[in-house]
């Protein structure tokens, strides 16, 4: 295989979802010349597009109508009302959703820049459904105290990923679709670009960049039941782990009450913002004995819970008496058919019912990841507690903890972040390459390595298989490091991947040929699901306490005195589990502070 | 299920490698067959148990990326959202291609270069005007139901793939690109329809097209294509009314709609 020449960027950006996107786009705009976007799938494909229910903002475009109840039907807000919401709403929300762990600096960033970014996403296109007086219409969603999710139909994530990427085209960024980033190069704590292949040749170059930024999504594919795509296996979290960057939370992963039965496919949290019921097999709806006030709204971790527990204690449905129904009869036809068109299909599609008139068998579904690569509210990454950067090493969206989202993350709040700090990214981006930044000199060959890495695995002479590997992984993780887990089965968790690591370093890869080698791939992806799978255990078993979506049914409260802090997570040397380290929590006492977590 | 199904399924999929293969070959492979079992399940099994250099492309395998577009019995599908029981033949068989029309990279992926280009070459970003409101842009939701179905399409190739018009050049806009235009056409924010309108008006625009309806047949998402170039075609005979009343929309753009 001959050697090609060095690609070279200004900024490399890598994922083309809408975290990676906006920065791309942003960086652009503010005047560098040179950005380029490195995507595993077509940028348009990027699972950004998959987030159904909506996005974020206290526009207060929306309320009950008057005298019908915090429940009742929801009308535009009439021109000079009284607002129907407020940012500091949206903030205290944000963090009671978190567990008291999200740090509240970033939080209030956050939420502040959320109304301007959603008037930018409407001024660049975005097709939001409306209020009959033209605003951007606004529905409820779980743990909100106010309707404040805008969207479009339920397919919000799509049309958001269409209107940034269409964006970022027009603003000359360059994009490399279906190019596989493979590793990251920092040394001396000064990233200097990262290694690539070209997955329609199979050549692995070395890219120099003078700013790498991640928006490499989440890691759910480590999970047997998840409404992630296929491509969610966290490269970038294990990618910068391996290149020495710790990760932040990464025992916080949510698991959504609404996955389709059996597939994990999400059924939106809309349909229960837009009133649906949650059932069990005796059709009662038993959010009331878990959150008698918000009731199906509680937030996704509460409700999760509530369902495993029925299912637990012998109420779930279906054959195998582990499935809980979501039940949208009531809402009718119209409704549905205009609000929640494509769950409607995917409930026809994949389980064969029609949510219209029949009972829609669901159960919870690993979702997002809330933990990844700690950085600052303007994406700059860092290297340990005390904050040192990694120069030139940026990251937002899902694979970024800043953190936001806590110990549980409320929906539509995923797709504010990706877009606030994707976008914050993309300003930062500009001004350290406006600032000076220059080329750092790359030590050895690190394709060379890469490509090593790769002929190695295909001369493996060993017998194992990936795929059963991966699939036995995923298994484990379902089973023992689920919503409710206890030391015990951490531990088992724990012993099943080092057992499949061990077992990993003799899988060959099958494809031999260089040309769209998607058994190349699987190997790499799988690989990153073991590296980061050991974070997210290591960080589980030392964690005890109960706290959003880590639940440990041996440990049954927060511990606040010992566990209000993250959790940070060192690389060591190859073969050995994290050095765990942790970082205080960003906490405003006077105006938030820790309250038992109650709906 | 029946109990007179079958309990496998036979898949012959469309082997080919360029740098290997003189042409393409089909190759049979037996899967377990379930109710649920999908197509992309059974791609799965195959490249997992039978053959690891099988190749295709897939994501979100809930029928939002669009990565899956595939030739299946003729027809083209995603096959992440069609189970397989419901296009086997009667002995239990099903026939996997790649989209036509379209280079072969390896198996069933293909090179949508042509596909990208003509979406590129539509501008698919909006024009905003130049003076941007404070808040969002006041659109009516009878105005947003006019263009939202077209920016529901996933970008598959399903259309473009069974276009004829496609099959004979690659220099025809092509379906997709022709419904993204649409969209901004319509879209009251954009300012410059006129523009785009004669930009579409020369021979490889609206007008090539047969109206043959093959891409509403295969669009996965139950999209009208067609009904979108029809209304291209109509409007673009009226380019500089369709400019003046936007130019008169726009003045109102940042206010109240008001049902009049």
């Amino acid at each position: 295989m001959s050697k090609p020449e060095p690609l070279t960027h200004d900024v490399i950006v890598v994922g083309a979802g809408l975290a990676g996107s906006w920065a791309a786009m942003i960086a652009s705009q503010q005047g560098v010349k040179d950005v380029a976007v490195l995507s595993k799938v077509h940028p348009l494909r990027s699972h950004s597009g998959a987030a159904q229910g909506g996005i974020a903002a206290a526009l207060g475009n929306t309320r009950p109508v008057p005298s019908t109840g915090a429940e009742g039907p929801l009308e535009q807000v009439p021109e000079g009302a009284e607002p129907s919401d407020s940012l500091e709403s949206h903030i205290f929300d944000t963090i009671k959703g978190s567990d008291w762990l999200g740090d509240q600096d970033a939080i209030e960033i956050m939420i502040n820049d959320a109304p301007r970014v959603i008037y930018e996403y409407e001024h660049m296109g975005c097709v939001f459904s409306r209020t009959p007086d033209g605003r951007v219409n606004q529905r409820r969603f779980g743990g909100h105290s106010a309707p404040r999710a805008c969207f479009a139909a339920d397919w919000t994530g799509h049309v958001l990923l269409h209107t940034v990427h269409e964006q970022a085209l027009r603003h000359g960024v360059k994009f490399y679709s279906e190019w596989y980033c493979m590793d990251l190069i920092v040394e001396g704590n000064i990233c200097r670009g990262v290694v690539a292949m070209n997955i329609l040749t199979g050549e692995i170059h070395t890219i120099r960049a003078k700013a790498v930024m991640f928006g490499t999504g989440g890691y759910g594919r480590a999970f047997k039941i998840t409404s992630n795509a296929h491509a969610n296996t966290g490269d970038g979290v294990a990618i910068a782990y391996n290149a020495g960057v710790p990760l932040m939370d990464m025992e916080f992963v949510q698991f959504h009450p609404t996955g389709l039965y059996k597939h994990g496919i999400l059924m939106s949290e809309a349909c229960r913002g837009e009133g649906g019921y949650l059932l069990n097999s005796k059709g009662e709806r038993f959010m009331e004995r878990y959150a008698k006030s918000k009731m199906e709204l509680a937030p996704r971790d509460l409700v999760s819970r509530s369902e495993q527990q029925e299912i637990n204690e012998g109420r779930g449905g279906e054959a195998d008496h582990d499935a809980i129904y979501l039940d949208l009869r009531h809402l009718g036809r119209e409704k549905i058919l205009q609000r929640l068109p494509q769950v409607r299909e995917l409930a026809i599609d994949f389980v064969g019912t029609d949510p219209i008139d029949q009972l829609v068998p669901i159960q919870p579904t690993a979702h997002y990841s809330m933990g990844g690569i700690p950085c600052d509210v303007n994406g700059q990454v860092i290297a340990d507690a005390q904050g040192t950067p990694v120069v030139g090493f940026y990251a937002a969206g899902e694979c970024a903890c800043i953190s936001v989202h806590g110990a549980n993350r409320l929906g539509t709040n995923s797709l504010l972040e990706a877009s606030v700090f994707g976008r914050r990214s993309g300003f930062a981006l500009a001004e350290f390459i406006k600032g000076g930044a220059k080329l750092y000199p790359i030590a050895g060959d690190p394709a060379e390595r890469n490509r090593q890495r790769i002929r190695s695995r295909m001369d493996n002479p060993g017998k194992e298989s990936i795929d059963k590997i991966a699939d036995e992984l995923k298994t484990t993780m379902t089973i023992n490091c689920g919503v409710f887990r206890t030391g015990e089965k951490l531990q088992i968790a724990m012993q099943d991947i080092k057992r499949l690591e061990e077992r990993f370093a003799h899988a060959p890869i099958r494809d031999k040929s260089s040309r769209f080698n998607t058994d190349v791939l699987g190997a790499l992806e799988t690989e990153h699901l073991l590296d980061f799978s050991e974070v997210i255990v290591a960080g589980a078993i030392a964690r005890t306490e109960c706290r959003g979506a880590h639940w440990r049914t041996d440990h049954p409260a927060r511990d606040d005195q010992n566990w209000l802090k993250h959790t940070l997570a060192h690389p060591q040397g190859e073969g050995e589990g994290p050095q765990l380290d942790y970082k205080p929590v960003n906490i405003n006492y006077e105006k938030y502070p820790p309250q038992e977590r109650k709906y | 299920m029946p109990d007179s199904q079958p309990t496998t399924a036979t898949v012959r999929i469309q082997r080919f490698n360029p740098d290997n293969d003189k042409k393409p070959y089909m190759q049979d492979f037996t899967v377990p067959l379930t109710a649920d079992t999908t197509i992309l399940d059974a791609l799965h099994t195959i490249k997992a148990e039978l053959d690891g250099s099988l190749t295709f492309s897939r994501s979100c395998r809930h029928a939002i990326c669009g990565s899956c577009a595939m030739n299946v019995n003729g027809r083209n599908l995603l096959v992440c959202k069609t189970p397989l029981t419901r296009v086997l033949d009667g002995k239990g068989r099903v026939a996997i291609k790649p989209l036509s029309y379209l280079p072969i990279i390896k198996d069933l992926v293909v090179d949508r270069t042509s596909f990208w280009a003509q979406y590129e070459r539509v501008k698919p970003w909006l024009i905003p005007p130049d003076n941007m409101p404070e808040k969002e842009f006041r659109i009516s939701p009878e105005e947003v139901e006019a263009i939202h179905n077209a920016e529901t399409c996933i970008m598959c190739g399903a259309c473009y793939s069974s276009c004829q018009v496609i099959a004979m050049t690659k220099e025809y806009i092509g379906p997709h690109a022709l419904l993204k235009a649409f969209l901004r056409v319509l879209d009251p924010r954009d300012a410059a329809p006129g523009e785009r309108l004669a930009d579409l008006s020369g021979e490889d625009g609206p007008y090539r097209c047969h109206t043959i309806f093959n891409c509403i047949d295969a669009c996965p998402k139950n999209l009208n294509p067609t009904q979108a170039i029809e209304t291209l075609r109509k409007l673009a005979q009226k380019r500089l009314a369709v400019e003046e009343a936007r130019v008169e929309r726009q003045k109102t753009l940042a206010l109240p709609v008001s049902k009049t």
